[in-house]
């Protein structure tokens, strides 16, 4: 293991991003593959606790994906996550937490070349800045 | 002025549908304010309002257990007469509007306040010597063992004080005290690290999380956190570890700030009570900061705000979102 292999956790909104990640699969698009991804129905389903909890429990990086403005299969579920997410990003900022490791995008059904470009992104940056050790849980004992 | 709040009550507890009224009194030893309770008239004389009486007392109405009634029962006794500064009316208002507590249950006694004495400060001045404190021309009057001592309001004032926008309650059925300027507040302390990298500020913060010994202190004393059940009890999941060390540490101060996030009204509480003395404002001040920059939003001022993240606009800015 000579080089870091960044961990990143990507939740996606089930009708727009996941369909994207999915897309950007069935079109065999070319990206990293460091991202676990973990569907969920609807980007504001997504608790801020979800962020703190991912990056203690080991994660490098964080991604929201969810539906354009306006596409939102819930009609209004995305402007909710959007206003969460505002806040908590620029609170982990606050404390020091690299704004790189915390990202939201907007990816569509048919966005599956953004999804891969952004997963290639992400790790590329992450690589760049290291592991995430700030306050990730340590097994004590 | 103390007489009018103690006359004020008097009168208050004399009704009928009055519970009782929430007050200061003075504390058991040193400088120390305690919050006082009274249930008769003959209670209220113990009543005093000083620049100590820091406590925001807009928690305790919270605290009291309320029992189901049988159905078509209505409680005999139903409101609580409170005495609450800028500060605390601004927390007693949001509490109303997010229905916390019922404005028909709730008298408000409002005292208009230019500014409260830091118990710290205090402390380091005159370490362990018993003071008694009045407002006198605009400077504070201290009688510390019995000698008088005038000192001017910046050397003890506390910091939320100094960039006060509300002294002057914002809900209140009853006014006492004269009008006070509001001061301006630029949110000095949370921008003073705005260029540092994010390791830099991880050091300082990562500091300060580390000598958390998540007492809960915080917690218990602000006016804001009353859920029934709190994230940090709930063990299915068990969002924050229950262990005491830095990453269990800045999960929960950090989910206690965001918790705030457009709630908090800054009264300082958090801070005047955490024994390990960690900044705790400014997380708060600065998701407040975000809040009125984001969304234009401030906690605490009108009666009928929607909760913040609980509604949205359309061109709510996206810039941090790829």
């Amino acid at each position: 293991m000579s080089e870091f292999e960044p961990n990143i956790v990507a939740f996606l909104c089930n009708w727009c991003s996941y369909a994207g990640a999915d897309l950007a699969g069935t079109s065999r698009a070319q990206y990293p593959p460091n991202v676990k991804v973990i569907r969920v129905m609807c980007s504001s389903r997504i608790n801020p606790l979800f962020l703190i909890n991912t990056l203690q429990q080991g994660a490098d990086g964080v991604l929201i994906g969810g539906c354009h403005p306006g596409d939102c299969h819930y009609v209004q579920g995305n402007y909710f996550a959007r206003r969460k997410f505002g806040l908590i990003k620029s609170l982990m900022e606050q404390v020091g937490v690299d704004p790189a490791r915390v990202k939201m995008a907007w990816v569509s059904a048919s966005e599956g070349s953004k999804f891969a470009e952004l997963i290639q992104e992400l790790s590329d940056e992450l690589r760049e800045i290291g592991p995430m050790e700030q306050f990730k849980r340590r097994d004590e004992l | 002025m103390i007489t009018e709040i103690r006359e004020a009550v008097k009168e208050y507890l004399a009704r009928d549908d009055v519970k009782y009224a929430i007050g200061y009194e003075k504390g058991t030893y040193g400088s120390k304010v305690a919050p006082s309770f009274a249930f008769s008239p003959k209670d209220v004389d113990k009543f005093i309002f000083s620049p100590l009486c820091i406590n925001n007392l807009a928690v305790y109405p919270l605290l009291e257990e309320k029992l189901p009634l049988p159905r078509g029962q209505t409680a005999e006794k139903s409101k609580i007469v409170v005495v609450l500064k800028g500060c605390d009316s601004k927390a007693m208002l949001q509490i109303i509007n997010e229905k916390g507590l019922s404005r028909d249950d709730i008298i408000i006694i409002g005292v208009s306040c230019s500014g409260v004495i830091d118990p710290k400060k205090l402390q380091a001045k005159f370490p362990n010597s018993p003071i008694d404190a009045a407002y006198k021309d605009g400077k504070f009057l201290l009688l510390v063992n019995g000698e008088e001592q005038h000192i001017s309001k910046d050397e003890l004032i506390f910091e939320k004080c100094k960039v006060c926008e509300n002294p002057n309650p914002v809900i209140y059925d009853l006014l006492v005290g004269e009008k006070v300027e509001p001061k301006v507040d630029d949110f000095t302390d949370v921008t003073a690290r705005k260029d540092d990298k994010p390791e830099e500020r991880w050091n300082h913060w990562g500091q300060e999380f580390d000598r958390c010994i998540r007492c809960y202190a915080c917690r218990g004393v602000c006016p804001m956190c009353y859920c029934k059940k709190c994230i940090a009890e709930e063990l299915r999941p068990a969002w924050i570890g229950r262990s005491v060390n830095l990453s269990e540490n800045t999960a929960w101060n950090l989910i206690r700030a965001y918790h705030l996030a457009g709630r908090c009204i800054d009264c300082g509480e958090c801070e005047r009570v955490c024994p390990m003395d960690l900044p705790l404002r400014e997380l708060n001040r600065k998701m407040a900061k975000d809040v009125f920059e984001l969304f234009d939003y401030k906690a605490g001022i009108n009666l009928d705000g929607k909760p913040v993240l609980a509604v949205y606009k359309p061109d709510d800015p996206e810039d941090f979102i790829l």
